[in-house]
């Protein structure tokens, strides 16, 4: 059996990459791991219900999450993406220099034990605050919005409360997310 | 003339609308029914089930048979009524001649049923099974729940129309749709054309929605979906066999795919309850007898101008399908189905795939291992072009059928 390939080219955390030859039906978490070396993105149910694979597309209208795990590498031909790698700030050396607002407050809040669901919720809850910096919500609803936002990616750990918390923490203190200010 | 179908299709279930609060009517109705022995209630119950009447007189979350299910149209909504025996609210009040009447013949005590009461199926019912279902109904709890009022828009509101529909279309038996002779083909036939009234969504209608006797089973599309050809000939083209077939009633599960939509709650509401002979029967039934030789799907040769727009859908089912249903069409098992093979991806009418794709479907938990995760609908992501491109894949590819669905007809198919 012989694989077909097809070239594939795509910006990934800001740098392009690409184009390389990828086999045609190849999953994007897969080519993350095997052909970007980016392996924070997880495999966990493969059928794209668990959501810790989730990336995010970034286009016209908005960043989205899209599910790594079930979305075929090229789909994203062209694109823009970024991984749970593309949110810290890096030093030459490669070191971090600082992480992002979320996953500040996943650390502060103790959101996570095993940390496997950790880069798809990073994922989503950036997503959610960029979303609510371009339509905020009125500060009654941000309970509600942060719990269906997040209600597709699922914890085995913690019970959510502690992410959902954290999150609401950052939408609070980011201005433009709530109606009328937080 | 489409309202005019939907209105008088559906509207049965609010017929039964009328059975409320029919005050005065048999006195001491419930008298035979108070005879009734275990044995009896018991085959009532069974025949109830094999009927579906909760499928329509079952509210979700609501009291068994006390009505309030909505059914829209585009005439307005109608509601599944109360047929708990409640003297005031349900049916306590009617005899078993007047339950007999409405289920056979549309009519109840205070006038007539819209066909949505698939009277026209249950015409055929043996009196003896009437009673039975009679007395397990007056023994399920009374509930004292008003019906909803229907909303239907004139004239479709006005009910002495159906006394001439009756006369033109009530049938006193419907043509079978497939040959055969034996006892099991028989009661096949009664389980199926009566009891499960699946003739009603099978089989297409004319412009004053009855059905058309001349083609039992052949496929139409009553609701958002469309209830599949399941002729002998039409289900043997897509590869079915007996056993599949009757796993398919069973678990909702079979090589050729899983139960959705309509389908669905059919077989969680009816079918998986039914015993193993009874689904024999209606495979028996279903495919004739002998029962014709299933078809395999073989590749379809695609022509030199369609080849570019196939290759398009081809690289579509990579990016954005393959990760659940598999780049070889194989999906996955307990989870998602298969391409290959699948009764949809065959069916000469594309009306499923295409809505499929459009609208996603929910989760379907089907007992045991089996939970169908949720497809998410591409209505958003996919012009018309990008779905009849994709179709056009999956038919040629695993359908063995022609690439000849038009982006017009996609069109035509998103949700309005």
């Amino acid at each position: 059996m012989t694989i077909t390939t097809r070239p594939l080219a795509l910006t990934i955390n800001g740098k392009a990459f690409g184009p390389v030859d990828v086999p045609e039906g190849l999953m994007m978490l897969d080519f993350l791991h095997e052909y970007a070396g980016l392996t924070g993105s997880r495999f966990g149910c493969g059928i794209g219900v668990c959501h810790a694979c989730v990336v995010i597309l970034d286009g016209e209208h908005g960043s989205e999450e899209v599910r790594a795990c079930i979305t075929g590498a090229h789909f994203f031909n062209g694109r823009r993406i970024r991984t749970v790698e593309g949110h810290a700030t890096y030093d030459d050396q490669g070191n971090v220099v600082s992480v992002s607002p979320i996953q500040q407050k996943f650390l502060e809040h103790y959101s996570f034990q095993c940390g496997y669901c950790t880069p798809g919720f990073v994922n989503g809850a950036t997503v959610l605050v960029e979303r609510l910096k371009r339509a905020p919500v009125a500060r009654d609803q941000v309970e509600a919005t942060i719990a269906t936002a997040l209600d597709p990616h699922i914890c085995r750990c913690t019970g959510y409360v502690r992410y959902y918390e954290a999150v609401k923490d950052v939408v609070l203190a980011t201005p433009g997310c709530v109606k009328g200010g937080a | 003339m489409k309202t005019l179908r939907t209105l008088l299709t559906l509207g049965a279930g609010l017929a039964a609308a009328t059975l409320a609060g029919c005050g005065g009517h048999g006195a001491g109705a419930q008298a035979g029914a108070a005879n009734a022995t275990p044995a009896q209630i018991a085959r009532g119950k069974y025949l109830a089930t094999a009927a579906d009447c909760v499928a329509c007189h079952t509210a979700q979350g609501g009291a068994p048979f006390a009505g309030g299910v909505p059914l829209k149209t585009d005439f307005g909504t109608i509601h599944g009524t109360n047929i708990t025996p409640d003297p005031d609210t349900g049916i306590g009040r009617w005899s078993s001649d007047e339950f007999y009447t409405a289920l056979t013949a549309g009519k109840a005590p205070r006038g007539h049923l819209y066909p949505a009461m698939p009277y026209t199926s249950y015409r055929a019912m043996p009196r003896a099974d009437s009673d039975a279902i009679y007395a397990y109904l007056m023994h399920v709890p009374a509930v004292r729940q008003a019906n909803v009022e229907n909303d239907l828009h004139f004239p479709y509101n006005l009910r002495f129309g159906l006394t001439f529909w009756n006369m033109l279309f009530l049938k006193d038996s419907l043509p079978a749709s497939s040959k055969g002779q034996s006892a099991e083909w028989r009661q096949g036939r009664y389980l199926t054309s009566v009891l499960g009234h699946c003739y009603e969504c099978h089989t297409p209608r004319g412009k004053l929605g009855q059905l058309d006797l001349d083609r039992p089973l052949a496929g139409f599309a009553l609701t958002r979906w469309y209830s599949s050809d399941i002729t002998p000939a039409g289900l043997a083209a897509r590869g079915w066999t007996a056993p599949d077939l009757q796993a398919f009633l069973k678990t909702g599960v079979a090589p050729q795919g899983s139960a959705f939509g309509d389908m669905y709650e059919v077989v969680h509401l009816s079918t998986r309850h039914l015993q193993d002979a009874d689904l024999k029967a209606m495979t028996t039934y279903l495919l004739g007898e002998p029962a014709a030789a299933p078809a395999q799907a073989r590749p379809v040769a695609v022509a030199a101008a369609d080849q570019g727009r196939v290759e398009a859908g081809r690289r579509m089912y990579l990016n954005v399908c393959a990760g659940c249903h598999a780049v070889d069409g194989a999906g996955r098992p307990h989870t998602a189905v298969a391409m290959r093979g699948n009764t949809s991806v065959r069916e000469a009418n594309a009306h499923n795939l295409i809505v499929s794709i459009l609208d996603g479907l929910p989760e379907q938990k089907l007992g045991g291992l089996e939970n169908m995760q949720p497809m998410p609908g591409f209505a958003q992501r996919m012009n018309d072009a990008d779905v009849a491109a994709l179709v056009n894949y999956l038919r040629v590819t695993w359908g063995g059928l022609p690439a000849d669905v038009t982006p017009d007809r996609v069109a035509a198919l998103r949700h309005p």
